[in-house]
């Protein structure tokens, strides 16, 4: 029996400034000061108590350069986590607890900025962090041509079928025409355009892959006992793990579980620290780079295998509020919009408080799975309680 | 290369025609990526084998989106992954010869060639099926 997890940090404050790509009022600097300064508007505290940042995917915003514009007292805790993906947006987490937890940051900003003008294509640069000579040579200079390799396996040789992928990519995008906050509000998603929609690199068609947006997203973690001083109701960090077990990691596609999403040990890990099972969760938050990659990570997190996919990957089952798993609630990467995640993880505060656009009734605990197939992943259990 | 660098002796063999793969010298076990120590036994030493270019389909894609760096590939173009059963199941990419429909499992025997992409030329291996 493994440790429990230690549950007495929160999420106390959110923002998010999301743009269509391109269209950016301000560099990302600037976006990103914005983002922070609305999380502190929502948890009622003032930007220059933020004593430490955290963030993933190589994200180019130094804490150091975001000192001037919040009046940041003292800097007392800056980290990010290794690789280019969003594998470690839930670890980002993990590491803003670990701060806390120890007292060596009390007000810790979670975030992640894009401002494509900036700092480039996002496909290009999740690529540029691993990029070598195999892969240039072979024509898989995109993340979407690796994933697709991926995807094909478990399609072709595992016999996941193509309409379980059907049916996730149209309950995100069920949830984004239903969430006035989404790239997709108003608009449903017509099986047949999405049918006929133009390959990208088989399996994936169009929709079948994330957009990428403009803008950037912060998570203010606190104390669990701060969070309960201040404005919002808190959200508690249940859980979390980040990593690759053996056998996963940057492996020039030679894994032993190739068509896995890499979750295998972090998943039984997280289970473990929490005492949570699938069963437990209310609400998945999806990180769906690629549909097919989303799946392979629901099979690796223990909600379905590949035998029992075609029951639980319905529809039906899938969209808020009737469904018994609900996905993407607030459209996921596919239909909410793409600044490499982090929408995903405010979509889990805002189901967990109460306020999302597709809520799901009396949920307690919700699952942020990050960034599959990525060579490093990591998961994360958000609450309404403490125990 | 970024986070790999034992592979040298790869790409040196590639471009002198021949392909070599990495096994350790003290316990004998294959290795991909070519890593600089075995973590089975410990050694730091590698022999690189000379290894038929012959596999199995393990996967592939068919990419018709043309993305920044496939200007010279074209569209569509097959990125093919090759399991070596005489190399310990190593698995390689490579391109395919034609854009053809792939079936994982298919037996593939490869040729080296090289690819030109952002002003340089890339060692790679171009595979096709056996005639069954
Ligand atoms: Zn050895």
């Amino acid at each position: 029996m493994s440790a429990r997890f230690p549950v007495t940090t929160a999420v106390a404050g959110i923002g998010v400034r999301q743009y269509k790509r391109g269209t950016a009022p301000l560099p990302e600097q600037g976006v990103l000061v914005g983002a922070i300064v609305d999380a502190c508007a929502d948890a009622d505290i003032d930007p220059a108590d933020i004593d430490g940042f955290v963030s993933y995917g190589d994200d180019h915003n130094e804490p150091t350069r975001l000192m001037k514009d919040l009046g940041t007292k003292d800097l007392c805790w800056s980290s990010q986590i290794w690789g280019g993906g969003g594998g470690g947006i839930a670890g980002a987490f993990g590491l803003a607890a670990a701060a806390i937890m120890t007292g060596q940051a009390s007000t810790v900003a979670v975030f992640r900025a894009l401002v494509q003008g900036n700092s480039g294509r996002l496909s290009g640069a999740v690529m540029a962090h691993h990029l070598n000579d195999h892969l240039i040579g072979t024509g898989l200079v995109a993340p979407a041509l690796e994933c697709a390799m991926r995807a094909q396996r478990m399609m072709e040789h595992d016999g996941v079928p193509a309409q379980c992928v059907e049916d996730l990519v149209r309950a995100s995008y069920y949830h984004g025409s239903r969430n006035p906050k989404a790239v997709t509000y108003g608009k449903d998603l017509d099986v047949e355009v999405y049918r006929s929609s133009r390959l990208i690199s088989e399996p994936f068609h169009l929709f079948d892959c994330s957009r990428e947006n403009d803008g950037a997203g912060v998570l203010i973690m606190t104390s669990a006992d701060c969070a309960k001083d201040l404005k919002q109701k808190p959200v508690y960090l249940r859980g979390v793990a980040q990593g690759a077990g053996k056998g996963w990691g940057d492996l020039c596609q030679n894994e032993p579980n190739y068509s896995s999403a890499g979750f295998e040990s972090v998943a039984r890990r997280l289970w473990a620290q929490t005492g949570l099972g699938p069963q437990d969760i209310d609400v998945v938050q999806l990180y769906e780079n690629f549909a097919q990659q989303g799946i392979a990570s629901l099979i690796d997190h223990g909600f379905c295998t590949v035998e029992t996919v075609s029951e639980v990957l319905r529809f039906e089952n899938l969209i808020a509020p009737s469904g018994k798993l609900p996905v993407n609630t607030g459209g996921g990467n596919l239909a909410q919009g793409f600044i490499h995640g982090i929408g995903m993880a405010i979509e889990a505060i805002e189901q967990l408080r109460g306020t999302s656009s597709n809520p799901v009734p009396g949920a307690r605990n919700c699952l942020l799975a990050g960034g599959p197939g990525a060579p490093l992943v990591s998961s994360a259990i958000f609450s309404t309680d403490q125990e | 290369m970024k986070g790999l660098g034992a592979d040298g002796p790869y790409w040196d063999a590639l471009s002198a025609g021949e392909l070599k793969l990495p096994r350790c010298a003290d316990c004998g076990h294959w290795h991909w990526p070519a890593p600089f120590r075995c973590a089975d036994c410990g050694s730091w030493y590698f022999e690189w084998v000379a290894t038929p270019i012959e596999g199995d389909l393990y996967s592939w894609t068919r990419t018709w989106q043309p993305f920044d760096g496939t200007e010279n590939l074209g569209t569509p173009y097959v990125s093919v992954l090759v399991e070596l059963p005489e190399a310990g199941g190593i698995r390689l990419l490579g391109l395919a010869a034609d854009t053809e429909t792939p079936k994982i499992g298919t037996k593939m025997t490869g040729a080296i060639a090289s690819s030109h992409v952002w002003g340089r030329d890339v060692p790679m291996i171009r595979w096709s099926a056996v005639a069954a």
